[in-house]
């Protein structure tokens, strides 16, 4: 990352002219208030721009550039947290903002401004406190120059320099002009966790307070000066392309402005919101015809069965001779499984607000890529990307969902059209047909047991299509050759020692989209794993918790994980009468989970009493964040496997609105999560995802342990039952 | 013209009278803590008061609100800190944050009728909202919390 410290680079304002509507003082509304909150607080540049992140004001404010869009993960507070314990200063001393796409604020090696991967902390932490060690080192030695002694004399906390010998002090902010005209140092000391003050311990998000009184702003909240309001009406077959509207149709709505076309639908533009969504309600729409408009979910189905059979498939693990493992086995174990489309669902549906002044572009958006949204706004104004700018307001919800960025190229074309400032919004419908989603997928699993009981090979066969194909196509189809990492996700490179081990993906095609959901390929391959060796368990007539212990038994820290999680869970400890328990453990994005899963089942009702999460991300920079994402991930978790599916018909999804795809509600999530965080001190892990994949099978595996039956398809509501 | 008093505040508003409240609350008046989820009264992220009951803002006509009072999270408390909103800081319930407004205005009117609601309370009271982050959890924890304290 040499980018990372190229001095004074200039951050543009992360929030600039952002209108926030307020209460009108008289009877008839009174405009909206503008504020420029941006102009008195970004990196820009100016005097006190340490380094690419870091801007320290004459009043010892610190100000920091963050990368990472804040979607509820709480990434800023940590962020913060980070900073100020590099920086020595007082945690409220320091406000975070959305950064720029910028040279230093990009994820590498694909070299994009994003969020994704769960990279927030484990990405970004040492960099971070790279920055932090150079700008105290360069303030430490501005402070020398001033008071005339040697930097060794000088020690820094609370945001000053101070000299213990004469008793002199001077202040960050009275620093922070000199030290930004020092040379950064190329070896900073960095602190050792020993002498970390901030991170690790607590502290409360600084998003928190505005999100429980109505102040935060969303994407959907942003309102710029003449601004029009637009809502999309767009196919909901995918790859399906306008074929022609009829305009008459919504004339008879009041404040309507126009409709402009889009590649696959239209935008109704109207002076409020209420008329444009009416208007996209109503307006006669015709779509051309596509391949797949006769599309069904039996169809999908059957595409990946022939998956599974197929000859040919890429081959992601082949370590011994699987085949003759198979056939000279005591005992084979063979099941196949199923997961269907999962839809993101984030409660704020995509939008994105455009505002085009001469060759100059503003995008403001809910996104998790602002690098994409400046490539979508540029395309579609015709201007360099340098020319646009990209603002990142609060986020109702990411998941994975926000890294596509095609709202951002619709608003920019409304916007051109009628020649207005404009926020497009999608309805909640076209949320759930035109999002991407996670890829329907099969497996068929094979373990060969030996005499003993002992697992001596396993062999899977995965299809499903490919998330890389369409999230990434050109690095799909270039450098991967083929080799989607998702496609086989925590399966290839998984801890357990099978013995022999093959483990093979066929891509398969269909019109559907899909794309990174929370967890991504961990999230099949959990269910499917850890189910089935619970299976295998079953048939050795082992305990299952030993099973995994076995397979791990080369694994210290693996085994800790899991360990952790049965010991807090109870596991093998009586249980109250009606109470079954069931485990599983996944490694994703760099950290491990192992959860227990205490339920009840009665009446085909599914009770998810407690879940023990265990987790190991090598450390933790705000624990509370860390537990809320783990509680997060296991509801996440539960209410896919509890109900969620999109099913297709006529090459469009069934389920358009949450009455027919249905997201848990209070009363089915578990009474009890308990988060077990381990600090093994190993290289950082992410937080966002590793929660998620083992909690299907972990309430899987319970629901066995109570009624004998052993689900190998998603979500429960398949099978009668209910959560 | 159509008149509707607005945390206390009386507003007359030249629109349809079939443009549903959430929409008169973002647009017109200017109130951007009621959110947009679903339109279809599924997810509860538009929930306000009227007349100190809570209802979901996208069901419910500018026309039909003569002489109502309505109430937003804007309007819940003047400094922002009804017993319900220092609960939800302290037990750090907000993720993405989307849905907490619908959530604190019903958990606010589940404790001004039960005053210590039971986990079966809550889960009834609460049942018409969805959190996609799943912070159900907490939500329990925060109510009981600002039950004790209230």
């Amino acid at each position: 990352m040499d980018g990372l410290m190229e001095r004074r680079t200039i951050l543009k304002a992360a929030a600039a002219a952002l209108v926030v509507p307020v209460a009108p003082a008289l009877a008839q509304p009174a405009p909206p208030r503008v504020i420029t909150e941006a102009a008195a607080n970004s990196p820009n540049g100016g005097p006190g721009q340490v380094t690419a992140f870091l801007r320290i004001g004459t009043d010892g404010k610190v100000t920091f550039a963050s990368p990472v869009t804040e979607m509820g993960q709480g990434t800023h507070t940590s962020h913060a947290m980070i900073v100020a314990d590099e920086l020595d200063c007082a945690l409220s001393a320091v406000e975070v903002i959305a950064g720029q796409p910028e040279p230093a604020l990009r994820l590498q090696p694909v070299n994009e401004m994003y969020s994704g991967a769960s990279f927030g902390i484990r990405f970004w932490h040492d960099r971070i406190r790279r920055a932090c060690a150079q700008a105290r080192m360069v303030l430490v030695e501005a402070a020398a120059q001033r008071l005339g002694v040697p930097a060794d004399q000088l020690a820094t906390a609370e945001g000053r320099v101070t000299h213990a010998a004469s008793g002199r002090a001077l202040s960050y902010g009275e620093l922070a002009e000199a030290a930004a005209r020092l040379p950064l140092p190329e070896q900073p000391r960095i602190k050792p966790a020993a002498e970390r003050r901030i991170t690790g311990r607590n502290a409360p998000r600084f998003d928190i307070p505005a999100k429980t009184n109505g102040s935060a702003v969303y994407g959907h909240d942003i309102r710029l000066p003449g601004m029009a309001f637009a809502v999309a009406r767009l196919s909901p077959v995918f790859g399906a392309e306008l074929d022609g509207f009829d305009r008459a149709s919504v004339a008879g709505i009041r404040g309507i402005v126009d409709v402009v076309p889009l590649k696959n639908g239209v935008a109704v533009v109207a002076e409020n919101t209420w008329a444009a969504m009416e208007g996209a309600k109503r307006i006669a729409v015709r779509f051309k015809p596509t391949p797949e408009q006769n599309l069904d979910s039996a169809e999908l189905s059957r595409r990946l069965r022939a998956g599974l059979e197929a000859p040919d498939a890429f081959r992601g693990k082949n370590d011994g001779d699987i085949e003759a493992t198979l056939r000279g086995a005591a005992r084979v174990v063979e099941a196949t499984y199923e997961a269907p489309y999962l839809a993101h669902a984030p409660m704020e549906t995509e939008n994105a607000t455009v505002r085009i002044q001469g060759d100059r572009v503003e995008v403001w958006s809910s996104t998790q890529h602002q690098d994409w949204c400046v490539r979508d706004a540029a395309r579609a104004a015709g201007v360099p990307p340098a020319n646009v700018r990209i603002h990142t307001p609060m986020t109702g919800g990411g998941f994975g969902r926000r890294l596509h960025t095609e709202v951002v190229e619709q608003a920019t074309l409304v916007a051109k059209a009628v020649n207005r400032p404009v926020r497009l919004i999608w309805t909640r419908e076209d949320e759930f047909a035109q999002s991407y989603w996670r890829p329907a997928f099969a497996a068929k699993m094979q373990a060969a047991l030996d005499a003993q009981g002992r697992v001596i090979g396993f062999n899977i066969r995965a299809a499903g299509q490919s998330v890389m194909g369409d999230y990434r196509p050109a690095l799909f189809a270039g450098p991967l050759r083929g080799n989607d990492p998702f496609s086989l996700q925590s399966v290839s490179d998984t801890r357990y020692r099978f013995g022999a081990f093959r483990a093979e993906w066929k891509r398969v095609e269909a019109a559907p989209k899909v794309w990174l959901w929370r967890s991504v390929g961990s999230s099949q391959f959990g269910f499917f794993i850890e189910s089935f060796l619970d299976e295998v368990a079953q048939a050795a007539g082992k305990d299952p918790l030993a099973l995994r212990r076995e397979l791990l038994a080369h694994d210290a820290r693996a085994l800790r994980v899991l360990n952790t999680a049965a010991e807090q869970g109870g596991w093998g400890t009586p249980l109250a009468a009606g109470r079954h328990r069931g485990i599983a453990y996944m490694e994703c994005y760099g950290s491990l989970c192992a959860q227990v899963a205490e339920i009840s089942v009665a009446n085909n009702q599914v009770r998810v009493h407690r879940v023990t999460v265990a987790i190991d991300s090598g450390d933790v920079v705000n624990p509370d964040t860390v537990a809320a994402q783990m509680q997060g991930g296991v509801v996440w978790g539960l209410s896919a496997m509890a109900g969620e599916k999109v099913t297709l018909k006529g090459g469009a999804a069934e389920q358009r609105n949450f009455d027919a795809y249905p997201i848990l509600r209070i009363g089915s999530a578990p009474a009890q999560v308990d988060v077990h965080i381990i600090r093994s001190g190993e290289a950082l892990g992410g937080i966002g995802e590793p929660g998620v994949p083992p909690l299907a099978p972990a309430v899987c595996n319970a629901i066995f342990a109570a009624t004998g039956r052993r689900l190998r398809s998603l979500p429960l509501s398949d099978h009668g039952l209910s959560v | 013209m159509i008149e509707v008093t607005v945390n206390g505040q009386a507003h007359r508003l030249d629109a349809d009278p079939d443009m549903p409240l959430l929409w008169a609350l973002r647009d017109l008046v200017g109130l951007t803590g009621t959110k947009y989820g679903c339109g279809i009264a599924q997810c509860g992220a538009c929930t306000v008061h009227v007349d100190g009951v809570p209802t979901r803002s996208c069901q419910t006509r500018l026309g039909d609100l003569a002489g109502r009072r309505v109430t937003t999270i804007e309007g819940l408390h003047p400094e922002g800190r009804h017993p319900v909103q220092v609960a939800w800081v302290e037990h750090q319930v907000p993720q993405c944050g989307f849905c907490q407004s619908g959530q604190i205005m019903t958990a606010a009117a589940l404790l001004s009728e039960t005053r210590r609601p039971t986990d079966a309370d809550i889960d009834a009271a609460m049942a018409g909202h969805i959190c996609r982050c799943g912070t159900y959890q907490r939500i329990r924890a925060a109510i009981h919390d600002a039950a004790a304290k209230a």
